[in-house]
């Protein structure tokens, strides 16, 4: 499954972050490929949702550098607002803008920030709606929708500004479970398109089918990463088979 | 009876015109309002503005701690006070309209009302959508003025309304700087008849149906708000 031709989109090197005297990430490691699905599994308050925060720098890491497009996110003189443009991030409670329908959900960013005309904006997000299957709800507003069809439609949004990597953060832990799987579906499609994806999640199906790599984190610490076929049949560490027997 | 009624109507409203105090001063009244809340509108929002920067992110540290003064000093101390204190100290030795006086003092201490209604109003509107409009790219001021904004001021409009209702019987303390509003109209035509009864009713009443009106205005507002919920 490794594939060593694969060249990293981001590099976390040594990060740290510091919630006052709490420490909530311990110098993390890792690599994450173009194309590749990482997703990040570990028990809650282990800080698996603070690192992938950190990767756009909603939160502010207190330490260490962040790799992207060749250039360190990290350093105060780097336009984060413009690498952000090319970081898709998906999130638990989906925060859809409720006051836009779903059309201006899709076109603000691409319209404001990428200067594409509204044609052209709103033709991409059509053809994306198309593929998640919404298309007749383009001019509804957000709070019309049902919880699976708000998260589709801000994977959506994330879309429409075709970023380079999307981050998730936990995208099915308030749904409804007759929901989850729809959500799951366009991850698992964006996947085989080769998008890269960070995936923090609690679905360990879907870590199991999709992901090229499974991290393990707990207590800030970044324990054990490895292909998902091993990474469950295998784990090495300790913490990792607690976990493991806990939630399998 | 009610030729009493009439003899008094006649000697406070319709003798020498006296009417007049109380429709000009209404005028005078209307002028202040709306130009206060104007300028408080102008100083609420900045200063909301600039705390909630200084909340989200820890810059503008100085201009944070000026408007906390400012907010201190003015919701501390009675609107009179802040108006004789402009007039007499601030102005004291500068020939300036009386009105834009009263308009200043009114919409300084508005502003720091309305400071207060923006700012909750701002904070009224849940954390992920400042985190969403970030994380897709926008800076921290665009995403205020697109996503948090128009959010924002739907839950405060109705609350801004009554800060005018407010204002509005607020301005009645402008005759201490002898300036001819609503209530000194009243107050003249009563030193001039002898009378206090109908010129003081008369002016309750005139407040009274100018805040129903403002208060109808919000109700439908409000229920207009609701509507576009969905």
């Amino acid at each position: 499954m490794k594939n060593d031709n694969l060249s990293p989109l981001i590099q976390v090197k040594n990060l740290e972050k510091h919630f006052g005297d709490h420490k909530v990430l311990n110098g993390i490691t890792v690599d994450i490929n173009k194309g590749e699905v990482v997703c990040v599994i570990g028990p809650s308050g282990s800080g698996k949702s603070t690192f992938l925060r950190c990767l756009n720098r909603l939160d502010e890491p207190t330490d260490g550098e962040i790799i992207f497009d060749g250039e360190n996110i990290c350093d105060p003189h780097s336009d984060i607002d413009l690498h952000r443009q090319k970081m898709g991030m998906v999130f638990q409670q989906f925060n859809l803008f409720p006051h836009m329908t779903i059309m201006k959900n899709l076109t603000i960013a691409p319209m404001t920030l990428q200067k594409k005309s509204r044609e052209e904006a709103e033709g991409y997000a059509m053809e994306l709606l198309k593929r998640v299957g919404l298309a007749d709800r383009a001019s509804d507003y957000p709070l019309q929708l049902s919880g699976g069809q708000q998260q589709r439609i801000a994977i959506v949004r994330a879309l429409c500004m075709k970023p380079e990597v999307m981050l998730f953060d936990e995208p099915t832990s308030a749904l409804d479970p007759e929901m989850v799987g729809e959500v799951l579906e366009v991850m698992k499609e964006l996947a085989h398109e080769h998008m890269t994806m960070v995936v923090v999640t609690h679905e360990m199906g879907f870590a199991r089918e999709v992901a090229n790599r499974v991290m393990f984190l707990d207590r800030g610490d970044f324990l054990e990463e490895n292909t998902p076929d091993r990474f469950f049949s295998e784990p090495r560490n300790e913490r990792l088979r607690d976990f493991l027997s806990k939630v399998l | 009876m009610w030729e009493d009624f009439k003899a008094q109507f006649i000697l406070n409203f319709v003798n020498e015109g006296r009417w007049r105090y109380l429709t000009n001063g209404l005028l005078v009244t209307l002028k202040l309002t709306f130009f206060a809340v104007l300028l408080g509108l102008v100083i609420g929002f900045t200063i909301a503005f600039i705390r909630n920067i200084h909340a989200d992110t820890g810059k503008l540290k100085i201009l944070n701690f000026l408007c906390g003064v400012y907010l201190t000093i003015i919701r501390g101390t009675p609107v009179v006070v802040q108006l004789m204190i402009i007039y007499f100290v601030i102005f004291g030795s500068v020939r300036i309209d009386k009105s834009v006086t009263a308009i200043l003092a009114f919409g300084i201490n508005s502003g720091a009302y309305q400071a207060e209604i923006f700012r909750s109003g701002i904070q009224s509107v849940p954390k992920g959508q400042m985190e969403a409009g970030r994380s897709l790219g926008f800076s921290y001021f665009q995403t205020m003025v697109k996503i948090i904004m128009p959010q924002a001021l739907k839950t405060t409009v109705p609350t801004l309304l009554n800060e005018v209702i407010t204002l509005l019987k607020e301005t009645s303390v402008a005759g201490y700087i002898a300036l001819e509003d609503l209530t000194k109209g009243g107050d003249i035509i009563r030193s001039r008849t002898y009378s206090a009864f109908m010129p003081l009713i008369a002016v309750a009443l005139i407040y009274l149906v100018m805040v129903l009106i403002l208060e109808r205005i919000v109700k439908v507002i409000e229920r207009r708000l609701k509507k576009n919920e969905k």
